[in-house]
């Protein structure tokens, strides 16, 4: 199999990784904000959304430096 | 990799469609629905506005209403308590009235019976001292020969008899 | 009844790789081949196959070349590799499945492309049905007086769609001058959002991964980035230019003006790859798992019909999921153009504490 193809793969894996980690925990976080605060429910959500759109940019760089190395 | 470039004709086709459409949207789209909305919602508010008003009205006119009653119950009421007080005080000064003048009927009578029998009795005694006048006349006539001595005698009878009487 | 309705399209279920072992036994299925060919643009739209015979629409092929000017022509002479006025799909090489040229050298060159391809198309389709919606709701508001009853069915859908984005996230997102940016960010999501449901569906006018393109994607990063930048205040400039930060970080290099710079830039671009690694990642995967059915063909019978199970439940839990993205994608992209265009204007200086 071409190096690069492996490469690829490896690459994407750990941006799922390191994305799946980050909105988990701004998931859990939220949650438990939502849980203490329920008044809050919709700011918190809201903020939930950007910050994990702003993690999943990055992740998503990183998928597309994969899409570059397949 | 084919697929991170981006075609120059389908960006082509794709800047012209949606310019096409956000200019259209933009114009006639959605600033009529974003208008009719706005307006309407302003409708509610100006209809919840008018609704509250009239419910306030309402409530002030069932609360003149019912001030207006409470008034008249009390007026009743007032009107009841005087009725009664007024008959009560008639009744009580005729009752009164009825006992001063039972009062001064029985005094009168009273006093008017006192003064017959004092007359009576002023009657009885004139009537008893002729009497006993005359019964001693006819007595001493026969036992004593003298006026002056009869008539001694007869006062001083007389007198133990006023001595009984006011003993 | 029910029970035996339940049965029956589990048969159904079983049955349909027999039928399609059946039918095509000598071809060899590349997955990976189909998959990219349908998430990729083509000249023409196939429909299906049977037996041999496809079915399929073909779209008009327009092609200006420096060397024999402008070509238009339906996508029906090029099919199967065919050649016609000296242009072909290219199999191979560079410019493979795009049209090319072959030159007097015999070497191929890239002619400047306009053809009305499948995601043109479905751009297209896609845009009227956006057009007719929109207006139609906006000529049910137009006939109607202000104290009539409130919208039903569709109309009241698009109302408390447009209400709700515009009191829950623009009007909180960019603040006070909202209402110039209104109507770019409901006509940007109503379009990802009319996209992505309409690439959900498998057949004709649907199907066409537009928003999963990444030129439809750049347009409309593009547009936001516009939108950001053309409206943004000054505080917003000399916030990228000149920032309240000690004067050695930018006055012999511009070191922070520099990635101020670069961030103004990486915004639009996130919004661009998100938006398309998404689009594009969830027809993948639904694609595939319908591709595992035919890759198990192989493998006998028991195997096949196991992972047809598999497969066909996979798929329905991905089209449920896709849903949500549809609206998650246009809803986000939505939001974070807000968000930016907010943070572009906000002129106050940030209170000091």
């Amino acid at each position: 199999m071409d190096l690069g193809v492996i490469g690829a793969a490896i690459g994407a894996g750990l941006a799922a990784i390191g994305a799946g980690i980050g909105i988990g925990r701004i998931g859990a976080s939220a949650m438990e904000a939502i849980g203490r605060q329920p008044e809050a429910t919709d700011k918190i959500r809201t903020n939930m959304i950007i910050i994990a759109a702003l993690v999943e940019g990055v992740a998503l760089f990183a998928v597309v430096i994969c899409f570059l190395a397949l | 990799m084919g697929l991170l470039q981006p075609e120059s004709g389908l960006v082509f086709w794709m800047l012209l469609s949606f310019v096409i459409v956000f200019i259209l949207l933009a114009k006639y789209g959605f600033p009529v629905i974003l208008r009719a909305i706005d307006s309407r919602k302003e409708y509610i508010d100006a209809s919840l506005e008018a609704a509250r008003e009239a419910e306030r009205k309402l409530e002030n006119i069932r609360s003149d209403g019912r001030k207006l009653l409470d008034e008249a119950e009390q007026r009743q009421r007032e009107i009841l308590r005087e009725a009664s007080e007024t008959r009560e005080q008639i009744i009580r000064e005729a009752r009164r009235k009825a006992e001063s003048e039972g009062q001064r009927i029985i005094a009168a009578a009273q006093e008017q019976a006192s003064a017959e029998r004092d007359a009576i009795l002023q009657d009885a005694r004139h009537q008893v001292a002729v009497l006993a006048v005359a019964v001693s006349e006819k007595m001493l006539r026969q036992k004593l020969a003298d006026e002056t001595s009869q008539t001694l005698l007869a006062e001083r009878l007389l007198d133990e008899v006023e001595q009984t009487e006011k003993q | 009844m029910e029970r035996l309705g339940k049965i029956s399209v589990w048969l159904l279920l079983l049955l349909c790789p027999c039928l399609a072992g059946a039918q095509e036994p000598t071809k060899a299925f590349d997955a990976k081949e189909t998959v990219l060919g349908h998430i990729g643009d083509s000249y023409e739209w196939h429909i299906a196959s049977f037996g041999g015979h496809d079915l399929h629409v073909s779209l008009p092929v327009i092609v200006h070349s420096p060397a024999s000017g402008w070509h238009c022509f339906s996508s029906e002479h090029l099919r199967e590799g065919g050649e016609y006025e000296g242009l072909r799909v290219a199999a191979e090489g560079e410019h493979k499945g795009k049209i090319v040229e072959r030159q007097a050298d015999g070497s191929d060159l890239r002619p400047l492309d306009l053809s009305i391809t499948k995601t043109v198309m479905g751009l297209f389709i896609n845009s009227l049905l956006l057009l007719v919606l929109v207006l139609g709701t906006a000529r049910w508001y137009k006939k109607r007086k202000v104290d009539s009853p409130a919208p039903r069915g569709f109309v009241g859908l698009m109302e408390i769609l447009v209400s709700s984005l515009v009191d829950g996230l623009i009007k909180p997102c960019i603040g006070e001058n909202y209402r110039r940016f209104v109507p770019y960010l409901l006509t940007v999501f109503c379009f990802i959002l009319l996209n992505n449901l309409m690439g959900l569906i498998p057949i004709f006018p649907g199907g066409a991964n537009v928003t999963g393109n990444i030129a439809v994607a750049l347009v409309l990063a593009f547009a936001s980035f516009l939108a950001i930048n053309l409206f943004g205040s000054r505080a917003y400039w000399k916030e990228v230019f000149w920032p309240d930060v000690p004067a050695w970080l930018k006055v012999p290099v511009p070191l922070i003006p520099l990635i101020e710079f670069v961030g103004v830039l990486t915004k639009p671009f996130a919004l661009m790859i998100r938006l398309f690694a998404n689009m594009m990642a969830g027809h993948a995967v639904i694609l595939s798992l319908t591709c595992v059915i035919f890759v198990t063909v192989e493998m006998g019978m028991a195997i096949n019909s196991s992972m047809t199970v598999v497969s066909v439940l996979f798929s329905v839990f991905m089209n449920c999921l896709e849903l949500l993205v549809a609206f998650l994608q246009a809803y986000v992209f939505t939001l974070l153009s807000a968000v930016f265009i907010g943070l572009a204007q906000e002129h106050k200086a940030p209170e000091k504490a």
